[in-house]
């Protein structure tokens, strides 16, 4: 993170890392996460590969369907929310606050990780999870799991940009490292979704 | 290619820094020379504990079944009854000692230790791109070593399902015995790899954003370069091992069914998913000691480097490579044999790669002025152990053969070849080389003899006989040969094999010995700048270097293996020095 480059040789007032360099590091990071997520997806698809049939049906013999639907409508909730914090950023440079873009952003966002929590339970309720339903239980919760902890990560970094916002207007046209890596972070973790929803939901 | 300097630190001058307390000196500190050494004494104190795990480990082999002399009686439990090691105890210091020795000793000395240190200070940088990043990393690395030694108190004490922690085994509590061992294994591989994947995003950035002026990438040390690509491969490899390690964590813990038969779970998903780590791992394990070596060679041959380019794209292709030859750990998984040949044949092309480096080492010392400091000796022990395991390697590589010796000590001798006798041999050479710049004084050269010679020769004792071991059908992880009726005729190879460990754990003391001897006697042995008249940056500022390394930036004017230039009336010319107009440079 951009707070992450404090540099107690230079003297006050030059303490992070140059933006450039500050982005370079944000895309490295964001490199190994994609392979965390290649390795998840990579054992999902192996597995699922030699199932006969999938969805595996619960031990009791039911098969629980996944609410692609609902899911779907989420997705588009996700996928906006690219969009509007990556026009946040323009407004930024343009020399606007940017505030309510950024606060659309945080609410999407959450909306994502309440809609996933809801499915959660939801599937929850109807005997699907973690240790149910063999692989594809296991293979769901982990993936959408290890997804979730990372809109959550990213709905927290916004809120802090936000709140820093609010109470400081540190953003300048010139100077908003912490935003622009916080949003490449922000369309990384939409991509993965875009991913998993394929795979996960729509892959029959 | 003009230089990148993220923001030229203009004149870090190194009076304007005011004195910092203990605390931020030692123990939280943005420095990156304090973290490599920080490093250091970490991952030495692992080296203590991975080697005292090994010799437990080669005292049954030899003597099985018989307490272990001395400190029989404290050991737990769970590993040893009335002193004398269980099948299970010794299962797990099997465990235990390879899992340490790869996460918490090597990897930490090598890319830890020499990463932090030298990258900065061989490319003319103040610091690394993200200092609050790289003390996390190394603290990040405490944790884990932490978590993993807690396994030994855990309720079923440590896990015992081998480095490779293979499923179903490791991922069914019931098979493993050690829900909570086996678990805190996990985690812990979890958090080390955080702290890798902190420090290896750090260099990268580091490498591509904050050279000095002049520094281009092809006049950067082989060492910058070795480890620069190791981060690379450690930003690829490791997280894959992460989902891996999560996975496992929740067949034990949350019953889910990824690696379990029973629920439509695939124990060789586990194979294939740390054999894709696993394998680049190796290479993060012996690139940066290549990087060390080539840099000691050629100043201690005073020559350049021979086919500098070649090197870098050797490791570049040994880098690449890696990523498709895992499959050559899995010939006996039951694979489809058209596999098993692929992944046989991309196994022996990185035999070329690694086949050029050799001889460029051999075209650099070869009618070299070669001067046999310790660090020197260590250097070129390493290229020709390494030989032995590469060759070992080939051997391996090919699918029939390994139906032959998989699974067994020929294995063991293998990698010990390529990760004692090459990454290990690697560092203590290159501790010798870099001591003074770490530490400001130098370490003495007769202990140091001393110390390279017994280790060269207790090595090869303890090692070369797993060959033959190997070769005469004794598997690897079995607590007692004995039992075997035609294993006990090689049990005399073995008690050698032991011999050989124990000479090795005795002559590391004369190692730690000369450490603290020198570190006692500082003053007496103070390190003039370039003690080795070595090109490279980091010979240019005093040693230890101090704080913000360089007082101006450093403009860099070629590469850094200009030894013996013709005309010139020095053997060496710094980096940071232009060569005079009649002397022509060979090249960059
Ligand atoms: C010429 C280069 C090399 C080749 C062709 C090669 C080939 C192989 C093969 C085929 C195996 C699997 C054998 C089996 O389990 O049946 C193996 C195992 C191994 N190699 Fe290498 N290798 C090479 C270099 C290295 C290097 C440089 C390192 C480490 C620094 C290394 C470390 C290991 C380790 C640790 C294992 C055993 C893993 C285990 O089963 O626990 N190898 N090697
Ligand atoms: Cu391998």
């Amino acid at each position: 993170m951009s707070t992450a480059v404090l540099n107690h040789d230079q003297p006050a007032g030059h303490a992070s890392a140059p933006p450039a360099t500050a982005k370079f590091g944000m895309i490295m990071f964001l490199a190994s996460e994609a392979m965390l997520f290649a390795g998840l997806i990579g054992g999902y698809i192996v597995l699922r590969l030699s199932m006969p049939q999938w969805p595996l049906p619960l031990e009791d013999g039911r098969v629980v369907h996944l609410p692609w639907l609902l899911t779907g409508i989420n997705t588009v909730f996700l996928v906006t929310s690219s969009f509007t914090l990556h026009f946040a950023e323009v407004q930024v440079k343009k020399g606007k606050s940017g505030l309510p873009l950024i606060f659309v952003t945080i609410l999407l966002g959450s909306l994502f990780v309440g809609i996933q929590c809801y499915e959660w339970w939801h599937l929850h309720h109807e005997g699907l999870w973690f240790n149910s339903g063999g692989v594809y239980g296991s293979s769901f919760f982990l993936m959408t799991g290890f997804h979730g902890v990372h809109v959550l990560v990213g709905v927290l970094l916004i809120l802090w940009c936000f709140l820093r916002q609010v109470f400081t207007r540190c953003f300048t046209p010139a100077h908003h490292v912490a935003l622009e890596n916080i949003s490449l972070y922000w369309h990384f973790v939409d991509v993965v979704w875009l991913f998993l929803f394929a795979i996960v939901y729509l892959w029959h | 290619m003009s230089a990148i300097t993220a923001e030229p630190p203009a004149s870090t001058g190194q009076a304007h820094h005011p004195e910092v307390g203990f605390f931020h000196k030692y123990i939280w500190t943005y420095d990156h020379k304090m973290i490599g050494i920080q490093y250091l004494w970490t991952a030495l104190f692992f080296l203590l504990v991975g080697g005292g795990l090994a010799l437990l480990v080669r005292y049954q082999l030899a003597w099985p079944n018989t307490p272990v002399p001395l400190i029989g009686q404290f050991l737990p439990a769970t590993v040893a009854s009335d002193g004398a090691i269980i099948p299970g105890g010794y299962n797990m210091l099997v465990t235990m000692h390879a899992t340490l020795m790869v996460f918490f000793v090597v990897m930490p000395l090598l890319i830890g230790t020499f990463g932090n240190f030298l990258i900065p200070l061989q490319i003319g940088a103040g610091d690394m791109a993200f200092p609050l990043l790289n003390e996390l990393s190394y603290w990040l690395y405490v944790v884990s070593g932490f978590l993993i030694l807690a396994a030994f108190f855990a309720p079923g004490g440590a896990p015992g399902t081998g480095w490779t922690a293979y499923a179903p085994l490791s991922a069914e509590a019931k098979y493993n015995g050690t829900q909570m061992g086996q678990s805190l294994w996990g985690i812990a591989i979890f958090v080390n790899g955080l702290s890798s994947i902190a420090g290896a995003t750090n260099y990268i950035t580091t490498v591509v954003n904050m050279r000095a002026p002049g520094m281009t990438m092809f006049r950067m040390p082989l060492t910058v370069w070795s480890l620069f690509i190791t981060a690379i491969l450690l930003v690829l490899a490791v997280p894959v091992l992460s989902a891996a390690a999560a996975m496992l964590f929740c067949d034990l813990n949350m019953g889910t069914s990824f690696f379990k038969p029973a629920g439509g779970g695939q124990p060789l998903l586990w194979q294939h998913l740390f054999w894709f780590f696993g394998h680049p791992e190796v290479y993060i394990l012996i690139l940066p000691a290549m990087g060390l070596v080539s840099e000691i060679i050629a100043v201690f041959a005073r020559k350049p480097i021979f086919g500098y380019k070649a090197m870098v794209y050797a490791m570049i292709a040994i880098g690449f490579l890696g990523f498709i030859v895992w499959g050559h750990h899995m010939f006996v998984s039951g694979m489809n044999l058209t596999l098993s040949a692929t992944f046989s044949v991309s196994t022996m092309f990185i035999a070329v790669p690694s086949a050029i480096k050799t001889f460029n080492w051999m075209g650099t010392v070869w009618r070299g002025s070669i001067e046999f400091t310790t660090a020197m000796c260590f250097a070129l022990a390493f290229v020709t152990m390494f030989v032995i395991g590469g060759l070992s390697g080939i051997f391996m590589a090919s699918t029939p053969v390994d139906l032959f010796v998989h699974h067994t000590y020929f294995i063991v001798a293998h990698f010990h070849y390529v990760i004692f006798g090459g990454s290990i041999l690697a560092i203590f050479g290159a501790l010798y080389f870099w001591f003074p710049k770490m530490f400001g004084c130098m370490l003495n050269e007769t202990l140091g003899k001393v110390h390279f010679f017994l280790t060269f020769i207790f090595f090869n004792l303890a090692f070369f006989p797993m060959h033959n071991l190997g070769l005469g059908g004794m598997m690897r992880r079995i607590a007692d040969p004995t039992v075997y009726e035609h294993l006990r005729q090689l049990q005399p190879l073995n008690q050698i094999s032991t011999i050989g460990a124990m000479g090795l754990g005795f002559t590391t003391f004369i190692f730690l010995g000369n450490i603290i001897i020198t570190l006692w006697n500082r003053k007496s042995h103070p390190a003039p700048d370039n003690p080795w008249h070595a090109n490279t940056l980091e010979w240019t500022v005093p040693s230890p270097p101090g704080h913000g390394n360089f007082p101006v930036t450093p403009t860099v004017y070629h590469g850094p293996y200009e030894y013996s230039v013709p005309g010139l009336d020095k053997d060496y010319l710094p980096q940071t020095e232009p060569a005079p107009a009649h002397v022509k440079l060979e090249a960059h």
